[in-house]
Protein backbone atom coordinates (compact mmCIF):
# COMPACT_ATOMS: atom_id res chain seq x y z
CA UNK A 1 0.00 0.00 0.00
CA UNK A 2 3.03 2.27 -0.04
CA UNK A 3 3.24 5.11 -2.49
CA UNK A 4 4.86 8.47 -2.91
CA UNK A 5 3.63 11.23 -0.66
CA UNK A 6 1.89 8.87 1.62
CA UNK A 7 1.35 10.02 5.10
CA UNK A 8 -0.76 8.39 7.72
CA UNK A 9 -3.07 10.73 9.51
CA UNK A 10 -3.77 9.26 12.90
CA UNK A 11 -7.02 10.06 14.54
CA UNK A 12 -7.87 7.92 17.54
CA UNK A 13 -10.02 5.09 16.22
CA UNK A 14 -9.01 5.33 12.57
CA UNK A 15 -6.11 5.74 10.18
CA UNK A 16 -6.33 7.88 7.07
CA UNK A 17 -3.79 7.29 4.29
CA UNK A 18 -3.70 9.22 1.00
CA UNK A 19 -3.01 6.66 -1.72
CA UNK A 20 -2.39 8.97 -4.59
CA UNK A 21 -4.59 9.33 -7.65
CA UNK A 22 -7.22 11.13 -5.60
CA UNK A 23 -7.92 8.25 -3.25
CA UNK A 24 -7.92 8.37 0.54
CA UNK A 25 -7.91 5.12 2.52
CA UNK A 26 -9.78 4.94 5.83
CA UNK A 27 -8.91 2.03 8.11
CA UNK A 28 -11.15 1.99 11.18
CA UNK A 29 -9.64 0.84 14.46
CA UNK A 30 -11.23 -0.95 17.38
CA UNK A 31 -11.58 2.34 19.23
CA UNK A 32 -13.79 3.87 16.58
CA UNK A 33 -17.14 4.75 18.11
CA UNK A 34 -19.76 4.94 15.37
CA UNK A 35 -22.33 6.30 17.79
CA UNK A 36 -20.27 9.53 18.10
CA UNK A 37 -19.28 10.16 14.46
CA UNK A 38 -18.67 13.90 14.42
CA UNK A 39 -14.92 13.94 15.26
CA UNK A 40 -14.22 11.26 12.68
CA UNK A 41 -16.36 12.95 10.06
CA UNK A 42 -14.48 16.24 10.54
CA UNK A 43 -11.12 14.52 10.25
CA UNK A 44 -12.15 12.72 7.04
CA UNK A 45 -13.56 15.79 5.37
CA UNK A 46 -10.50 17.85 6.26
CA UNK A 47 -8.23 15.13 4.88
CA UNK A 48 -10.24 14.86 1.66
CA UNK A 49 -9.93 18.58 1.10
CA UNK A 50 -6.25 18.84 2.09
CA UNK A 51 -5.15 16.08 -0.27
CA UNK A 52 -7.60 16.91 -3.04
CA UNK A 53 -9.12 13.45 -2.87
CA UNK A 54 -12.28 12.56 -4.72
CA UNK A 55 -12.58 9.01 -3.47
CA UNK A 56 -12.74 7.73 0.09
CA UNK A 57 -11.96 4.02 0.35
CA UNK A 58 -13.38 2.58 3.58
CA UNK A 59 -11.75 -0.71 4.58
CA UNK A 60 -14.22 -2.98 6.35
CA UNK A 61 -11.87 -5.96 6.66
CA UNK A 62 -11.87 -5.72 10.44
CA UNK A 63 -15.64 -5.59 10.76
CA UNK A 64 -17.12 -8.92 11.76
CA UNK A 65 -20.60 -7.45 11.73
CA UNK A 66 -22.07 -4.18 10.54
CA UNK A 67 -24.91 -3.41 12.89
CA UNK A 68 -27.53 -0.66 12.69
CA UNK A 69 -25.36 1.96 14.38
CA UNK A 70 -22.32 1.17 12.32
CA UNK A 71 -24.31 1.23 9.09
CA UNK A 72 -25.81 4.56 10.01
CA UNK A 73 -22.28 5.90 10.46
CA UNK A 74 -21.33 4.60 7.00
CA UNK A 75 -24.42 6.19 5.48
CA UNK A 76 -23.70 9.58 7.04
CA UNK A 77 -20.09 9.44 5.99
CA UNK A 78 -21.09 8.59 2.42
CA UNK A 79 -23.51 11.49 2.28
CA UNK A 80 -20.92 13.84 3.71
CA UNK A 81 -18.42 12.72 1.10
CA UNK A 82 -20.93 13.24 -1.66
CA UNK A 83 -21.66 16.76 -0.46
CA UNK A 84 -17.92 17.39 -0.44
CA UNK A 85 -17.58 16.21 -4.01
CA UNK A 86 -16.14 12.80 -3.24
CA UNK A 87 -17.50 9.31 -3.50
CA UNK A 88 -17.18 6.63 -0.86
CA UNK A 89 -16.27 3.05 -1.72
CA UNK A 90 -16.47 0.29 0.89
CA UNK A 91 -14.02 -2.56 0.43
CA UNK A 92 -13.10 -5.92 2.00
CA UNK A 93 -16.47 -6.52 3.57
CA UNK A 94 -16.39 -10.08 5.00
CA UNK A 95 -18.93 -12.49 3.46
CA UNK A 96 -20.69 -13.00 6.79
CA UNK A 97 -21.08 -9.24 7.29
CA UNK A 98 -22.32 -8.81 3.71
CA UNK A 99 -24.83 -11.58 4.24
CA UNK A 100 -26.15 -10.11 7.48
CA UNK A 101 -26.33 -6.62 6.02
CA UNK A 102 -28.13 -7.82 2.89
CA UNK A 103 -30.84 -9.33 5.05
CA UNK A 104 -31.43 -6.01 6.78
CA UNK A 105 -31.14 -3.49 3.98
CA UNK A 106 -34.31 -2.36 2.28
CA UNK A 107 -32.50 -0.47 -0.45
CA UNK A 108 -29.04 -0.20 -1.93
CA UNK A 109 -26.46 1.59 0.22
CA UNK A 110 -25.45 5.16 -0.65
CA UNK A 111 -21.88 4.03 -1.24
CA UNK A 112 -20.23 1.79 -3.78
CA UNK A 113 -18.66 -1.53 -2.83
CA UNK A 114 -15.57 -3.19 -4.27
CA UNK A 115 -13.81 -6.40 -3.40
CA UNK A 116 -10.56 -4.78 -2.27
CA UNK A 117 -8.52 -1.57 -2.17
CA UNK A 118 -6.84 -2.24 -5.49
CA UNK A 119 -10.14 -2.49 -7.35
CA UNK A 120 -11.51 0.54 -5.56
CA UNK A 121 -8.50 2.59 -6.67
CA UNK A 122 -8.77 1.62 -10.31
CA UNK A 123 -12.48 1.31 -10.87
CA UNK B 1 -61.16 -54.95 50.79
CA UNK B 2 -58.04 -56.64 49.46
CA UNK B 3 -56.47 -54.74 46.57
CA UNK B 4 -56.72 -56.66 43.32
CA UNK B 5 -53.31 -57.82 42.07
CA UNK B 6 -52.12 -56.02 38.98
CA UNK B 7 -51.92 -57.89 35.72
CA UNK B 8 -48.14 -58.26 35.52
CA UNK B 9 -47.97 -60.16 38.78
CA UNK B 10 -45.41 -62.74 39.57
CA UNK B 11 -47.89 -65.52 39.06
CA UNK B 12 -48.36 -64.49 35.45
CA UNK B 13 -44.62 -64.49 34.86
CA UNK B 14 -44.28 -67.79 36.61
CA UNK B 15 -46.92 -69.37 34.39
CA UNK B 16 -45.02 -68.37 31.29
CA UNK B 17 -41.71 -69.52 32.73
CA UNK B 18 -43.20 -72.89 33.49
CA UNK B 19 -44.61 -73.16 29.99
CA UNK B 20 -41.32 -72.23 28.39
CA UNK B 21 -39.17 -74.49 30.51
CA UNK B 22 -41.51 -77.45 30.18
CA UNK B 23 -41.95 -77.19 26.43
CA UNK B 24 -38.72 -75.53 25.38
CA UNK B 25 -37.87 -78.11 22.73
CA UNK B 26 -41.31 -78.06 21.12
CA UNK B 27 -41.62 -74.30 21.34
CA UNK B 28 -38.26 -73.64 19.74
CA UNK B 29 -39.09 -76.08 16.96
CA UNK B 30 -42.41 -74.39 16.19
CA UNK B 31 -40.85 -70.94 16.34
CA UNK B 32 -38.08 -72.04 14.01
CA UNK B 33 -40.65 -73.33 11.54
CA UNK B 34 -42.37 -69.95 11.58
CA UNK B 35 -39.02 -68.27 11.05
CA UNK B 36 -38.15 -70.52 8.16
CA UNK B 37 -41.45 -69.86 6.43
CA UNK B 38 -41.03 -66.11 6.76
CA UNK B 39 -37.30 -65.71 6.24
CA UNK B 40 -35.50 -68.78 4.91
CA UNK B 41 -38.03 -69.53 2.18
CA UNK B 42 -37.77 -65.91 1.04
CA UNK B 43 -34.01 -65.98 1.07
CA UNK B 44 -33.67 -63.35 3.77
CA UNK B 45 -32.00 -65.49 6.43
CA UNK B 46 -30.36 -68.88 6.53
CA UNK B 47 -31.58 -71.86 8.53
CA UNK B 48 -28.76 -71.53 11.03
CA UNK B 49 -29.55 -67.82 11.50
CA UNK B 50 -33.16 -68.62 12.34
CA UNK B 51 -32.08 -71.32 14.75
CA UNK B 52 -29.73 -68.98 16.59
CA UNK B 53 -32.23 -66.15 16.70
CA UNK B 54 -34.87 -68.49 18.09
CA UNK B 55 -32.67 -69.70 20.92
CA UNK B 56 -31.53 -66.19 21.73
CA UNK B 57 -35.09 -64.91 21.85
CA UNK B 58 -36.26 -67.65 24.17
CA UNK B 59 -33.28 -67.14 26.45
CA UNK B 60 -33.78 -63.39 26.69
CA UNK B 61 -37.51 -63.74 27.14
CA UNK B 62 -37.11 -66.19 30.02
CA UNK B 63 -34.55 -63.89 31.63
CA UNK B 64 -37.00 -61.03 31.44
CA UNK B 65 -39.76 -63.13 32.94
CA UNK B 66 -37.47 -64.34 35.71
CA UNK B 67 -36.59 -60.78 36.63
CA UNK B 68 -40.27 -60.38 37.46
CA UNK B 69 -40.31 -56.72 36.48
CA UNK B 70 -43.40 -54.86 35.39
CA UNK B 71 -43.79 -53.93 31.77
CA UNK B 72 -43.16 -50.19 32.20
CA UNK B 73 -39.94 -50.72 34.13
CA UNK B 74 -36.63 -50.09 32.42
CA UNK B 75 -34.60 -53.12 33.32
CA UNK B 76 -31.45 -54.60 31.79
CA UNK B 77 -33.48 -57.62 30.77
CA UNK B 78 -36.03 -55.51 28.89
CA UNK B 79 -33.27 -53.48 27.27
CA UNK B 80 -31.61 -56.70 26.15
CA UNK B 81 -34.89 -57.85 24.56
CA UNK B 82 -35.37 -54.50 22.82
CA UNK B 83 -31.82 -54.58 21.48
CA UNK B 84 -32.30 -58.12 20.29
CA UNK B 85 -35.40 -57.22 18.30
CA UNK B 86 -33.86 -54.00 16.96
CA UNK B 87 -30.79 -55.88 15.77
CA UNK B 88 -32.95 -58.60 14.29
CA UNK B 89 -35.07 -56.09 12.39
CA UNK B 90 -31.99 -54.31 11.07
CA UNK B 91 -30.49 -57.60 9.93
CA UNK B 92 -33.67 -58.50 8.05
CA UNK B 93 -33.79 -55.15 6.30
CA UNK B 94 -30.10 -55.21 5.50
CA UNK B 95 -30.67 -58.49 3.67
CA UNK B 96 -33.57 -57.12 1.66
CA UNK B 97 -36.41 -58.19 3.93
CA UNK B 98 -39.31 -55.97 4.87
CA UNK B 99 -40.24 -54.62 8.24
CA UNK B 100 -43.69 -56.06 7.64
CA UNK B 101 -42.19 -59.56 7.65
CA UNK B 102 -40.54 -58.86 10.97
CA UNK B 103 -43.88 -57.76 12.44
CA UNK B 104 -45.46 -60.98 11.18
CA UNK B 105 -42.69 -62.93 12.87
CA UNK B 106 -43.32 -61.20 16.19
CA UNK B 107 -47.03 -61.93 15.84
CA UNK B 108 -46.11 -65.55 15.16
CA UNK B 109 -44.03 -65.69 18.36
CA UNK B 110 -46.96 -64.42 20.31
CA UNK B 111 -49.31 -66.89 18.64
CA UNK B 112 -47.03 -69.83 19.37
CA UNK B 113 -46.89 -68.98 23.06
CA UNK B 114 -50.66 -68.52 23.26
CA UNK B 115 -51.38 -71.79 21.46
CA UNK B 116 -49.04 -73.57 23.82
CA UNK B 117 -50.97 -72.13 26.73
CA UNK B 118 -54.31 -73.15 25.23
CA UNK B 119 -53.20 -76.76 25.08
CA UNK B 120 -52.45 -76.70 28.76
CA UNK B 121 -55.60 -76.95 30.82
CA UNK B 122 -53.93 -76.41 34.19
CA UNK B 123 -54.62 -72.70 34.37
CA UNK B 124 -57.81 -70.86 35.15
CA UNK B 125 -59.53 -68.48 32.80
CA UNK B 126 -58.31 -65.58 34.90
CA UNK B 127 -54.70 -66.77 34.76
CA UNK B 128 -54.89 -67.37 31.04
CA UNK B 129 -56.33 -63.93 30.52
CA UNK B 130 -53.49 -62.33 32.48
CA UNK B 131 -50.91 -64.20 30.41
CA UNK B 132 -52.56 -63.11 27.17
CA UNK B 133 -52.55 -59.51 28.32
CA UNK B 134 -48.90 -59.67 29.30
CA UNK B 135 -47.89 -61.18 25.99
CA UNK B 136 -49.91 -58.62 24.04
CA UNK B 137 -48.37 -55.73 25.93
CA UNK B 138 -44.77 -56.84 25.83
CA UNK B 139 -44.78 -57.77 22.17
CA UNK B 140 -46.65 -54.64 21.14
CA UNK B 141 -44.11 -52.57 23.03
CA UNK B 142 -41.20 -54.36 21.37
CA UNK B 143 -42.68 -53.92 17.91
CA UNK B 144 -43.35 -50.25 18.62
CA UNK B 145 -39.73 -49.73 19.69
CA UNK B 146 -38.45 -51.33 16.52
CA UNK B 147 -40.82 -49.31 14.38
CA UNK B 148 -39.76 -46.06 16.05
CA UNK B 149 -36.08 -46.89 15.48
CA UNK B 150 -36.89 -47.69 11.85
CA UNK B 151 -38.67 -44.36 11.42
CA UNK B 152 -35.78 -42.46 13.01
CA UNK B 153 -33.33 -44.12 10.65
CA UNK B 154 -35.51 -43.33 7.64
CA UNK B 155 -35.82 -39.72 8.70
CA UNK B 156 -32.05 -39.46 9.07
CA UNK B 157 -31.59 -40.93 5.59
CA UNK B 158 -34.06 -38.46 4.15
CA UNK B 159 -32.27 -35.57 5.85
CA UNK B 160 -28.91 -36.69 4.49
CA UNK B 161 -30.35 -37.07 1.00
CA UNK B 162 -32.00 -33.68 1.19
CA UNK B 163 -28.71 -32.12 2.23
CA UNK B 164 -26.93 -33.80 -0.67
CA UNK B 165 -29.62 -32.55 -2.99
CA UNK B 166 -29.23 -29.05 -1.63
CA UNK B 167 -25.49 -29.17 -2.16
CA UNK B 168 -25.64 -30.56 -5.68
CA UNK B 169 -28.65 -28.61 -6.94
CA UNK B 170 -26.93 -25.25 -6.57
CA UNK B 171 -23.49 -25.60 -8.13
CA UNK B 172 -21.46 -22.41 -8.28
CA UNK B 173 -19.13 -22.50 -11.25
CA UNK B 174 -16.45 -20.10 -12.39
CA UNK B 175 -17.00 -20.15 -16.14
CA UNK B 176 -14.47 -17.42 -16.84
CA UNK B 177 -11.99 -15.42 -14.84
CA UNK B 178 -14.08 -13.34 -12.53
CA UNK B 179 -17.43 -14.71 -13.75
CA UNK B 180 -19.44 -17.06 -11.60
CA UNK B 181 -22.64 -18.80 -12.65
CA UNK B 182 -25.26 -19.97 -10.22
CA UNK B 183 -28.10 -22.03 -11.69
CA UNK B 184 -30.88 -22.33 -9.14
CA UNK B 185 -32.99 -25.43 -9.60
CA UNK B 186 -36.16 -26.40 -7.77
CA UNK B 187 -37.75 -24.54 -4.91
CA UNK B 188 -36.07 -21.74 -2.99
CA UNK B 189 -37.02 -21.51 0.66
CA UNK B 190 -35.38 -19.51 3.42
CA UNK B 191 -32.98 -22.24 4.55
CA UNK B 192 -31.84 -22.95 1.01
CA UNK B 193 -31.49 -19.25 0.24
CA UNK B 194 -29.31 -18.89 3.32
CA UNK B 195 -27.05 -21.80 2.33
CA UNK B 196 -26.75 -20.57 -1.26
CA UNK B 197 -25.95 -17.05 -0.18
CA UNK B 198 -23.23 -18.13 2.26
CA UNK B 199 -21.57 -20.33 -0.33
CA UNK B 200 -21.87 -17.71 -3.04
CA UNK B 201 -20.39 -14.86 -1.01
CA UNK B 202 -17.46 -17.02 0.08
CA UNK B 203 -16.81 -18.00 -3.55
CA UNK B 204 -16.94 -14.37 -4.64
CA UNK B 205 -14.22 -13.60 -2.14
CA UNK B 206 -12.13 -16.66 -3.01
CA UNK B 207 -12.37 -16.26 -6.78
CA UNK B 208 -12.33 -12.46 -6.72
CA UNK B 209 -15.39 -12.61 -8.91
CA UNK B 210 -16.65 -9.48 -10.58
CA UNK B 211 -19.89 -10.78 -12.05
CA UNK B 212 -22.36 -13.41 -10.88
CA UNK B 213 -24.92 -14.73 -13.33
CA UNK B 214 -27.85 -16.24 -11.44
CA UNK B 215 -30.05 -18.35 -13.64
CA UNK B 216 -33.55 -19.09 -12.40
CA UNK B 217 -34.78 -21.11 -15.38
CA UNK B 218 -35.04 -24.13 -13.12
CA UNK B 219 -36.90 -22.44 -10.29
CA UNK B 220 -40.37 -23.92 -10.06
CA UNK B 221 -42.21 -20.81 -9.00
CA UNK B 222 -41.21 -17.33 -8.05
CA UNK B 223 -43.58 -15.71 -5.62
CA UNK B 224 -43.12 -12.63 -3.45
CA UNK B 225 -41.03 -14.58 -0.92
CA UNK B 226 -38.72 -16.07 -3.52
CA UNK B 227 -38.25 -12.74 -5.25
CA UNK B 228 -37.42 -11.28 -1.85
CA UNK B 229 -34.64 -13.87 -1.44
CA UNK B 230 -33.34 -13.13 -4.92
CA UNK B 231 -33.23 -9.41 -4.23
CA UNK B 232 -31.35 -10.09 -1.00
CA UNK B 233 -28.84 -12.19 -2.93
CA UNK B 234 -28.37 -9.45 -5.50
CA UNK B 235 -27.83 -6.94 -2.72
CA UNK B 236 -25.32 -9.18 -0.93
CA UNK B 237 -23.41 -9.70 -4.18
CA UNK B 238 -23.25 -5.94 -4.59
CA UNK B 239 -21.89 -5.50 -1.07
CA UNK B 240 -19.07 -7.86 -1.99
CA UNK B 241 -18.17 -5.59 -4.87
CA UNK B 242 -19.49 -7.83 -7.62
CA UNK B 243 -22.37 -7.35 -10.03
CA UNK B 244 -25.37 -9.63 -10.31
CA UNK B 245 -27.20 -10.54 -13.48
CA UNK B 246 -30.46 -12.44 -13.18
CA UNK B 247 -31.35 -14.66 -16.13
CA UNK B 248 -34.01 -17.15 -17.12
CA UNK B 249 -37.13 -15.37 -15.97
CA UNK B 250 -39.77 -17.20 -17.95
CA UNK B 251 -42.77 -15.31 -19.37
CA UNK B 252 -45.12 -16.86 -16.82
CA UNK B 253 -42.86 -15.79 -13.99
CA UNK B 254 -42.55 -12.28 -15.37
CA UNK B 255 -46.33 -12.15 -15.50
CA UNK B 256 -46.62 -13.44 -11.94
CA UNK B 257 -44.11 -10.90 -10.65
CA UNK B 258 -46.02 -8.11 -12.33
CA UNK B 259 -49.31 -9.21 -10.85
CA UNK B 260 -47.67 -9.30 -7.41
CA UNK B 261 -46.38 -5.76 -7.92
CA UNK B 262 -42.84 -6.93 -7.34
CA UNK B 263 -40.31 -4.50 -8.69
CA UNK B 264 -36.96 -5.95 -9.64
CA UNK B 265 -35.80 -2.48 -10.56
CA UNK B 266 -32.09 -2.10 -10.07
CA UNK B 267 -31.52 -5.75 -10.83
CA UNK B 268 -30.02 -6.45 -14.25
CA UNK B 269 -32.01 -9.17 -15.95
CA UNK B 270 -31.64 -11.07 -19.18
CA UNK B 271 -33.94 -13.61 -20.77
CA UNK B 272 -31.48 -16.44 -21.13
CA UNK B 273 -28.26 -17.62 -19.55
CA UNK B 274 -26.56 -17.01 -22.88
CA UNK B 275 -27.61 -13.37 -22.88
CA UNK B 276 -26.56 -13.09 -19.27
CA UNK B 277 -23.07 -14.33 -20.11
CA UNK B 278 -22.80 -11.91 -22.98
CA UNK B 279 -23.68 -9.09 -20.61
CA UNK B 280 -21.11 -10.31 -18.12
CA UNK B 281 -18.40 -10.33 -20.78
CA UNK B 282 -19.44 -6.89 -21.93
CA UNK B 283 -19.03 -5.53 -18.41
CA UNK B 284 -15.58 -7.03 -18.17
CA UNK B 285 -14.63 -5.66 -21.58
CA UNK B 286 -14.25 -9.17 -22.91
CA UNK B 287 -15.05 -9.76 -26.55
CA UNK B 288 -15.89 -13.18 -27.93
CA UNK B 289 -15.26 -13.59 -31.65
CA UNK B 290 -15.45 -16.42 -34.12
CA UNK B 291 -12.06 -17.44 -35.43
CA UNK B 292 -11.97 -18.70 -38.98
CA UNK B 293 -15.02 -19.79 -40.89
CA UNK B 294 -18.28 -20.24 -39.08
Amino acid sequence: MSGSGERRLNVPGMHLTPLGGGALLLEPGEALDPSAPDPYMDAVLVALARHHCTRLIYDLSGSVLVDEIYYRWLERLAWACRISGAEMVAVNIPPAAAYALALRLKESPPFRCELDVDRARHS
Amino acid sequence: MEKKRRPESKSTHQILIEQLKTNMGHLSQVIEEQGKALFVDRGVLGTQDVHEYTLEFLELFVMWLQAGSRLGERTPELTALEQFFSGFARQIQARGGKLETFVRYVQALQRVLIEELEENELYSFEQSREVLLLLARVFNQLVLDVFQAYLREKEQTIEVQQEELRQTSTPITEIWDGVLTLPIIGSLDSSRAMIVMEKLLTRIEEERARVVVMDVTGVLAIDSQVSHYLIQMVRAIGLMGAEAILTGIRPDIARALTSLNIDLGGVTTRGTLSDGLKEAFRRLNIEVRYVGER
